[in-house]
């Protein structure tokens, strides 16, 4: 079984990303700014109804327009579009202007149809349908032990819907690529993917060629978040536009309308819960109904409850309600955020119920059979001392008598994450003493570049900026889409094997070179060749051996390196406005386990992008569906909120890190650290405004919802 | 998903001030929102039947980062579009495109805009900078940039990195909660706000030292 190294010189330590600086001078080019010969730039129609079919579609007009090389019909008469945002027909055209005129140009007749957009018109009887069969589809239930019987003897219990909307991703580069064709057999494009091997298939299907005859390059990639898998209709669109238009290159990238429509949502979450506890303050039992919807996609797979899956007695139901709306993807720890926030409130609740801190509360009720207790009995403490919770934490609505309220949260979080088999990755040591590493991956902000060049330079004795970490690039050997914080445990255990299986062979072609050395006799450190204790060239100079023979070698997933299974914990203080609802995140604290971190910088700046988009999911965001119009209320981002700079709290971030967590390999820590924030923060503003908030996010109207609720209800 | 309901705000007659508020807020956004659909609605009404043609060319000079750049653009152009679509400027990034985000932030007669939201032909004889132009090496902003780990995906980078630029060279003694609202133009989704401020902060000081 293959180790990490005991004492590295590398890994571990605080490195810049290797592209950063390309990055903040604007020279990085992405698939967006590209910008090859004889460019076409593409648009795409698409549906202003959220249901209708198409009576007919005329592109006479568009097709004669100055500068317009290629019209292509997606939704010919008949086609039923479902959703605002559904794609009916793109162009290509020598301008930007000129192809949007030609959109505007197709004429088109809708015979527009009922639609339901809400879970509450999706549900209601007598709805029109999405698709044939029905809206509303069971999903995934769950029965253990008698929650009935066990709910009925507990000494406490509650009872709410708890509610969180559907948003989307808002990759700040839109979804598309430029794709152009050279001659009848070959095609390069630029795509802004997580996936750029797979991205090959796609187009070479949609061309009818061979995946190997199409090259896809990612060399950087304005944001996916879990939306950006496969070519998508558009950009097999632009392929075929390409096509039209003699193999002129498309660039065809959605506007933020369409991104926002189409482009795919993290799906809402509604539960009604039950739950009930002992008089020791243990869970008893959950009972659980929830809906959910992914407009024409899958709904959330709510796992209720939590994180605290010890629960004796528990069942769940679930629904999920299909609405015209463009459907989900998944978006950063899929069905983790909306599953924390329903069960997290509701074990607050409960804990409130009880009289009992919840902090205490949460530690009573850890799952003695989850490997992950022992990670969170150890990190609560240290989150706990750094919020203040001893110091500062008042019971629920003991918070004062002003009107600006103050108040803390928490919750806690898990994730998979890990390393799986079948991926390479390719060294080559030159006889220059250049190093590539090659793999069909991508960076998609995450650092996997510079996290591939460190393992390289940490098994060479070299600096990261010494390795040339080649990536994004379809037809180098296939390397791992990037979802679920699964890139960096999938890739680094074939980088690590491809640049020691080449080192070795290094040693064993040049050794004798050095005093007649044995390969095993060699080693290397701070950009020297070492034979038994003494350097004895620089590490050029032993490459310069080789002659004219570089060494190429390909590595593949070795066991050992990579495990699997996070837990973490945040915590939020706030303070609330009682007159106007407005909530301040004041400061959050995030404790995270990932096992070996490889590098600092970047692991650190991956947990803090998760808080703030957690902090996001918590105060702002929110997909606002039109129930009369069908339409999306707010595809822009102006309406559609997220925070700015003055936003952002103090966040203090700290891995745990204990010596054996090492023990535990390489993870990814992508998805965990978003998980929790929300439900901490709105744990927080029940804390501090003494009244649950239903209702996710704790924006103005939902706080002041929530008050006025209780108000009239003579509960505050 | 949200439905925006409206909510009884109870009987005026005992209402508290609090109370009072608290329904009129919902009910005004309520309003606002219905009415905007009711925009969205007529404004794609008249995008079908608008199928007449707006374009016409007019060839213009831009004075962008030192050199003098001629090209054909339509009087609706943007800066932004002119920039990354004819000049192969593509520092400054598209990504609201309607003055929202702050991804296209260029510096235009030493003033920080919106290039997004800025006609092309309006830029004639003016001088126009990107971050291209910026100075990388060590006290620059760029350079503060990349080792304090201001950026992610990056897609927002050169956004910030410009008002950043542009905020700095006019307030080098500036706090850090001015140099917040001074780069509150601009979103990041990846969540790089930490980073940033360090590197802000970082920029000042070096500039200051310097
Ligand atoms: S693209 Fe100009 S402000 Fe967003
Ligand atoms: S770094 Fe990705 S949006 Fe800011």
């Amino acid at each position: 079984m293959a180790e990490w190294p005991a004492s590295p010189s590398v890994i571990g330590k605080r490195i810049p990303r290797l592209d950063g600086l390309l990055k903040a001078s604007g020279k990085a080019k992405y698939p967006s700014d590209v910008h090859p010969k004889g460019l076409l730039f593409g648009a795409m129609l698409y549906s202003p109804h959220a249901h209708a079919k198409v009576k007919s579609i005329d592109t006479k007009t568009a097709e004669k327009l100055p500068g317009v090389k290629a019209v292509l019909v997606i939704a010919g008469p008949g086609t039923t579009l479902r959703y605002h945002g559904d794609d009916i027909a793109a162009v290509a055209a020598e301008t930007e202007e000129q192809a949007r005129d030609a959109i505007r140009a197709i004429k088109i007749e809708y015979d527009v149809l009922p639609h339901v957009v809400t879970e509450a018109q999706s549900m209601a009887e007598g709805a029109p349908e999405v698709f044939k069969g029905g809206n509303v589809k069971k999903g995934r239930g769950q029965t253990k032990g008698k929650p009935e019987d066990a709910m009925a003897s507990a000494a406490a219990t509650i009872e709410a819907t708890y509610t969180v909307p559907m948003i989307t991703h808002v990759c700040l580069e839109t979804h598309g690529l430029t794709v152009g064709l050279e001659g009848e057999k070959k095609a390069t494009a630029w795509a802004s993917t997580q996936n750029v091997y797979g991205i090959a298939g796609d187009l070479a299907q949609a061309l009818e060629l061979d995946r190997g005859d199409v090259t896809v390059y990612t060399e950087f990639m304005g944001g996916g978040f879990g939306s950006k898998f496969n070519a998508d209709v558009w950009g097999t669109t632009a392929a075929k536009l390409s096509k039209m238009a003699g193999g002129r290159p498309v660039k065809m990238f959605l506007d933020r309308e369409q991104e926002h429509c189409a482009a795919g949502n993290r799906p809402s979450a509604t539960a009604h819960i039950k739950m009930g506890a002992d008089r020791e303050g243990k869970i008893v039992s959950v009972i659980a109904e929830g809906h959910s919807t992914g407009g024409v996609g899958n709904g959330t797979n709510m796992i209720l409850p939590y994180v605290y899956r010890g629960v004796p007695h528990y069942s769940v139901g679930q629904a999920n309600a299909l609405t015209n709306r463009g459907g989900s993807r998944a978006m950063r720890a899929p069905n983790h955020p909306q599953s924390c926030i329903l069960t997290e409130a509701a074990v607050d609740d409960l804990a409130e119920k009880l009289g009992m801190d919840p902090l205490e509360f949460r530690l009573k009720n850890l799952d003695p059979g989850s490997p992950m207790t022992p990670i969170y009995q150890a990190e609560i403490p240290i989150g706990a001392e750094l919020i203040g919770w001893r110091e500062k934490r008042k019971p629920r609505g003991k918070t004062g008598t002003g009107p600006i309220r103050t108040g803390l949260g928490m919750a806690l979080h898990t994730w998979g994450g890990g390393g799986n088999p079948g991926k390479q990755v390719s060294c080559t040591i030159h006889p220059d003493g250049s190093v590539d590493i090659k793999t069909a991956t991508q960076d998609i902000g995450t650092g996997a570049r510079t996290i591939l060049a460190m393992i390289a330079a940490e098994i060479l004795g070299l600096q990261p900026t010494e390795i040339n970490s080649l990536i994004g690039n379809s037809s180098y050997p296939p390397g791992q889409p990037s979802g679920g914080s699964t890139t960096t445990p999938t890739m680094a255990p074939p980088c690590y094997d491809a640049v020691t299986k080449a080192r070795d062979a290094l040693f064993k072609k040049v050794a004798s070179a050095f005093n007649n050395a044995r390969p095993e006799d060699l080693s290397l450190k701070q950009g020297q060749l070492w034979a038994g204790g003494e350097p004895v060239a620089s590490w050029k100079e032993a490459c310069r051996k080789l002659g004219t023979s570089p060494i190429s070698v390909t590595g593949e997933f070795v066991d050992g390196l990579s495990s699997t299974g996070v837990g973490g914990c945040q915590f939020a203080e706030v303070s609330v406005d009682l007159e106007t609802g407005e909530v301040k995140v004041k400061k959050i604290v995030a404790i995270q386990d990932s096992g070996l971190i490889l590098d600092l910088l970047t692991w650190e700046s991956q947990v803090y992008g998760g808080v703030i988009m957690g902090l996001n999911y918590g105060l702002f965001e929110e997909v606002v569906m039109d129930p009369t119009s069908g339409r999306m209320l707010n595809p822009d981002m102006e309406w559609y909120k997220l925070a700015g700079a003055s936003d952002i709290p103090e966040i203090v971030v700290r891995a745990y890190s204990p010596p054996d967590e090492k023990g535990r390999q390489v993870i990814g820590v992508g998805e965990p650290p978003t998980i929790s924030t929300a439900a901490a923060i709105g744990n927080a503003v029940s804390n501090a405004i003494g009244v649950r908030v239903t209702e996710w996010p704790m924006s103005p109207r939902n706080v002041l919802n929530a008050l006025a609720t209780a108000s009239r209800e003579g509960r505050a | 998903m949200t439905e925006q309901k409206p909510r009884d705000p109870g009987g005026l007659g005992g209402q508290s001030r609090r109370d009072f508020l608290r329904g009129s807020g919902v009910a005004a956004a309520t309003a606002v929102l219905t009415g905007q659909a009711a925009g969205v609605l007529d404004e794609a009404q008249a995008a079908e039947e608008s199928t007449k043609v707006l374009s016409g060319t007019v060839e213009i000079t831009l004075k962008v980062n030192g050199q003098e750049r001629s090209c054909e653009v339509e009087p609706r152009s943007t800066l932004l579009d002119t920039l990354r679509n004819r000049l192969d400027v593509t520092g400054p990034k598209r990504v609201c495109d309607r003055g929202s985000c702050g991804a296209c932030s260029a510096i235009v007669d030493g003033e920080l805009v919106y290039s997004c939201t800025t006609l092309a032909v309006s830029c004639q004889g003016k001088t126009i900078e990107t971050l291209e132009s910026f100075e990388t090496g060590e006290g620059s902003v760029p350079h503060a940039f990349h080792q304090n780990d201001g950026l992610m995906c990056g897609y927002c980078t050169p956004g910030f990195v410009t008002a950043c630029k542009a905020y700095l060279d006019k307030h080098p003694n500036a706090t850090e909660e001015e140099i917040r609202k001074g780069i509150d133009g601009n979103i990041c989704r990846c969540g790089t706000y930490v980073g940033v401020l360090a590197a802000a902060k970082a920029a000042a000081q070096a500039k200051k030292g310097a």
